[in-house]
């Protein structure tokens, strides 16, 4: 993967300085890589900008800027394209009076395959629904409408499969699955894009990842660098001991310690090397004789650290 | 494409409460008919049958309510509710999905308002030698069934109150202010409907007559139709899903 700002002979999907607004909002502002075979993850928090990424990948939004081009052509306008893409929305409907094969089906004939029936029973049989695919998919939960709508983007065996949050609502052993079966799709080649807020799922799934928030792209490229970045950077803790003044006159001894402050009966340090400091506290509550009641971290949610990641 | 298209549509529309809704109001023309036989009214069988059970009932009120009801529910209810992009992820060009939705729509409309002519019809005509007036009417409603579907088809397509605006044209515009306006008379598809019907039919003018003629009714009626399922193809050719970050 790469993020230049122009065009990459061998991607399967370029994403040229794209942006896209609504009415005043920009929901993508400048954004630019392309993808070659393999997973990527798109991680971001909700209302990232990820969903409209993908829908301009797929061709279902025109991009205000910029350019999206899929196998070399503009993916707006060219239905053409869905030969050799698939996309599973994130939306849950489905049409809930047919039954899963039926559903698998449709999407088989439409593309026209030249054995509808056998190809449906395959993708049904690889998102393991084989049991349940002559219920009608309104009785199905929501992990099951996941898989089912995976079936269906499978059918026709594309090179390029887009995933708009495709682990929502699948239980553990499901995710564990669909995971596996991304995996051997993109060992065969494909290209793949699934989006995600949940970081644990992107580490899991993919080597390489583009971060997405407030519209821009935050971070792209091999996923343990970013994730070096992310537990690198600033951590602040609050801490509750017996003796907060003695406690902090040691730790700022400490070498990844670089700021402590004493408020309301608590003690808030900052480091920078949190597994340094991990180590350290108990070892400096020790030699300062303070016993330690509480040690919580500040600000772990997802959002501050995508919101460092944008301002480092 | 067009195909599967067409029966997916027929099984989502005929699922939906508000056939039964329609079969309900579409059984209105046979209680009329039935009241009008049981009472001696001076009324003639055929004039009854033409201008309260046919047209009064069915052209004016069933015909556009089921257009509308199941024309922005074909297209506009897979919008809303996102399955579209099943639709629109296959490699098909945009005038065969649209063609399936409007045959659908088409289909359904036609199917209830024809059997509801029929059935209201007979009653009211039995015993009398008037059928070249149901004939009529039967040919008349299947071409403003297509009109009112392409038109309220386009419509899904333009704006999520479709519903709303299509239910506007055929009861506010058609209902009454041409009523009050007779020149915009000209831009009704209630009154091609009747036209039509009067021309296939050829009624005495006691039983039943149209305000317009018959050449102006069929070029205007076939332009309607045209011109709004080639905006809708151009329409669909141009999707977009609406914004969600």
């Amino acid at each position: 993967m790469s993020a230049e700002a122009t065009a990459t002979p061998d991607a399967a999907v370029e994403v040229i300085d794209v942006s896209r607004w609504y009415g005043n909002v920009v929901a993508v502002n400048g954004i630019s890589f392309a993808l070659g075979s393999g997973i990527t993850g798109l991680l971001g928090p909700n209302g990232a900008g990820k969903t409209t990424l993908l829908n301009m990948m797929a061709g279902f939004l025109k991009p205000s800027a910029g350019d999206v081009r899929v196998l070399g052509e503009p993916a707006f306008g060219t239905p053409e394209m869905f030969r050799q893409v698939a996309l599973v929305p994130e939306r849950e409907a489905v049409y809930e009076f047919l039954t899963g094969y039926q559903f698998v089906l449709l999407s088989a004939q439409m593309h026209e395959l030249p054995d509808a029936e056998e190809a449906a029973l395959e993708a049904v049989r690889l998102v393991e629904m084989t049991d349940a695919a002559d219920r009608a998919t309104g009785g199905y939960s929501k992990g099951m409408k996941q898989r089912i709508k995976v079936a269906a983007a499978l059918v026709h065996d594309p090179d390029v499969l887009l995933l708009d949050e495709p682990f929502n609502g699948m239980d553990p052993r499901q995710r564990l699955q669909m995971m596996d079966l991304l995996r051997r799709m993109a060992t065969e080649g494909r290209t793949i894009l699934f989006s995600s807020h949940i970081l644990e799922e992107v580490e899991r799934l993919s080597d390489n990842v583009l971060v997405v928030v407030a519209g821009r792209l935050a971070a792209a490229g091999d996923f343990r660098a970013i994730r070096k970045l992310m537990t690198d950077r600033p951590h602040t803790f609050t801490i509750r001991s017996s003796d907060n003044r003695a406690l902090a006159k040691t730790l700022m001894a400490e070498e990844s310690v670089f700021g402590t402050e004493l408020a309301d009966g608590t003690l808030v340090v900052r480091t920078n090397e949190l597994g340094a400091f991990v180590l350290a506290a108990p070892r400096a509550a020790q030699s300062a004789g303070a016993s330690l009641f509480e040690v919580r971290p500040e600000d772990e949610s997802l959002e501050s650290v995508f919101d460092y990641l944008v301002t480092r | 494409m067009t195909w599967l298209v067409l029966t997916l549509t027929l099984r989502q529309l005929l699922g939906q409460r508000r056939v039964l809704f329609l079969a309900a109001v579409a059984a209105l023309p046979l209680v009329a008919a039935i009241i009008y036989r049981a009472s001696s009214g001076e009324t003639e069988a055929a004039e009854f049958a033409a201008g309260v059970v046919l047209y009064g009932l069915i052209v004016t009120v069933l015909l556009p309510l089921t257009a509308v009801l199941l024309s922005t529910a074909a297209l506009g209810g897979e919008i809303e509710d996102g399955t579209i992009v099943y639709l629109l992820s296959k490699p098909a060009e945009r005038w065969r999905i649209l063609a399936g939705k409007l045959l659908a729509a088409w289909g359904a409309t036609t199917g209830i308002v024809v059997a509801s002519a029929l059935v209201g019809g007979v009653v009211a005509l039995a015993g009398e030698d008037e059928w070249a007036i149901l004939g009529g009417f039967v040919v008349a409603l299947a071409v403003g069934s297509l009109a009112y579907s392409s038109l309220f088809l386009m419509l899904s397509l333009f704006t999520s109150r479709a519903l709303l605006a299509g239910i506007s044209y055929a009861f506010i515009w058609e209902g009454v202010i041409t009523n009050f306006a007779p020149g915009v008379q000209r831009f009704s598809i209630r009154e091609y409907t009747a036209s039509i019907a009067e021309a296939v039919a050829d009624p005495a003018p006691w039983i039943f007559e149209a305000d317009l003629g018959t050449t102006y009714s069929v070029i205007l009626v076939a332009i309607v139709t045209a011109l709004a399922a080639a905006l809708a193809v151009r329409r669909l050719s141009r999707f977009e899903l609406s914004g969600e970050a």
